[in-house]
């Protein structure tokens, strides 16, 4: 018997943080990317010594770095990751409702929203296709 | 960004602070431990220069001259007599001093003596001696490589940071172009400076050819003078210049240690150049063009 997405939370499709690419702020970029790939994830989690989300970076963060830096890539590559990371971002709790969380990934036209509890820390990522498998598994599609 | 600040020496010799908004410090002296009545005598001569200027200081010379171009290049008076010297340098001039080693299992006893550890360049990303500089718990003096990019620096802080010890200063001795020749690209200083540690400018390996003479390196000292004066403008914390009474005679460096008749001259200029960038910057804040990305 499927369950309606609406009364699911995001906690059933959380990707949890050992499965995330998080990683130091003094991270280098070259690593970080590495971090990246062998998670298959477009995002890197730059969390501070108590876990918590001090910055994002994605690939879309990647291109629009590649097309402004004027550092020789070597350089780039020695960079701390939370150098070119984002500080700013939305993010949701796990009480989130997966069609909320849906709506916030589609208005924002991103792939992937931060989980954190009350103090900040990091307790995983919702990413745009296991939550849309979700979707389609609850609705019985 | 003002650069963290190192402390070295301190208890019976001075305590010579390295870093933020502080005054230039100078590391000087003959390249290599020549004898113990040169090291007393050049000491004392250099003491008296830095005392009549007011400028910080830390003597430098070495026990062991392993990276000479040639087998029958004086190589050094060795681990025990080198150390016994420094350390009466230590006591009867209250100075700090800096030595470099270039072999693991030298650290302990140098560090036994030495107030300041250094890393000699060509060395500076092997992993064995660089964690054995840092577990000795002393201040450590580590050269950019001539083939090394500033930013790879990094890999070579975190070795010595991986021990627990964080008081490193970072210091650009020149930059290979081609063969048998340096260049100083002043750009290394605020990129090293980004690590957070203090960055001093090693002028007299600057103007050396390295290995240009066949079997030694040969070395433009008529530039020092000019370059220090660039590179206390551009931003340094600290000065390193070998200096000698006899410098063609120097069993080592000797077409590029500085003759001490230069010292004062050259040493004052760069105090001046310090005081006044602090100065604009005291006024004018810190640089601030960005590059948004």
């Amino acid at each position: 018997m499927s369950t309606s997405s609406a009364n699911r939370t995001i906690e059933d499709i959380l990707l949890k943080p050992d499965a995330i690419p998080a990683m130091p702020p003094k991270t280098m970029v070259k690593e970080a990317l590495e971090m990246m790939t062998a998670g298959r994830l477009g995002l890197a989690c730059v969390v501070d010594r108590k876990g918590c989300l001090v910055g994002l970076f994605t690939d879309g963060d990647l291109r629009r770095l590649l097309l402004r830096s004027q550092k020789p890539l070597s350089a780039l590559f020695a960079d701390d990751i939370i150098d070119h990371a984002r500080t700013e971002f939305m993010s949701v709790d796990r009480h989130t409702s997966i069609s909320e969380a849906l709506s916030l990934l589609q208005q924002r036209e991103i792939f992937d929203l931060p989980v954190l509890d009350s103090a900040g820390k990091l307790e995983g990522v919702i990413h745009l296709h296991p939550a849309l498998r979700a979707l389609l598994e609850s609705d019985g599609a | 960004m003002m650069s963290k600040i190192i402390s070295v020496g301190g208890g019976d010799v001075a305590t010579v602070n390295i870093g933020g908004a502080g005054p230039l410090v100078f590391l000087g002296g003959p390249c290599a431990i020549e004898s113990r009545d040169h090291a007393l005598e050049m000491a004392g001569r250099i003491g008296a220069i830095c005392k009549a200027l007011d400028i910080p200081w830390i003597y430098k010379s070495c026990y062991d001259k392993d990276c000479r171009s040639s087998i029958g290049s004086f190589h050094g008076i060795g681990i025990d007599d080198g150390l016994e010297i420094l350390a009466e340098v230590r006591v009867t001039q209250g100075v700090p001093v800096v030595c470099d080693f270039s072999d693991a299992e030298w650290a302990a006893q140098t560090a036994s003596v030495v107030d300041f550890i250094q890393i000699p360049a060509y060395l500076c990303r092997q992993t064995h001696v660089l964690l054995a500089a840092g577990e000795t718990g002393k201040p450590v003096h580590l050269k950019k490589g001539q083939f090394m990019s500033p930013w790879n620096m990094k890999n070579s802080v975190r070795k010595i940071e991986s021990t627990g010890n964080q008081q490193i200063l970072l210091t650009d001795r020149g930059t290979f172009f081609g063969y048998n020749m340096l260049v100083n690209d002043y750009r290394n200083f605020p990129i090293m400076a980004e690590t957070g540690y203090p960055v001093c400018f090693d002028a007299t390996h600057s103007v050396q050819l390295p290995t240009s003479m066949g079997n030694i390196s040969g070395g433009q000292r008529e530039f020092i003078p000019a370059l220090v004066r660039a590179a206390a403008g551009c931003g340094i914390n600290a000065l390193f210049m070998e200096v000698h009474d006899n410098p063609d005679e120097a069993l080592s460096d000797a077409n590029t240690q500085l003759d001490i008749r230069y010292l004062e001259n050259i040493l004052a200029q760069a105090k001046a150049t310090h005081e006044v960038r602090l100065s604009l910057l005291s006024q004018w804040g810190e640089d601030n063009v960005h590059v948004e990305c």
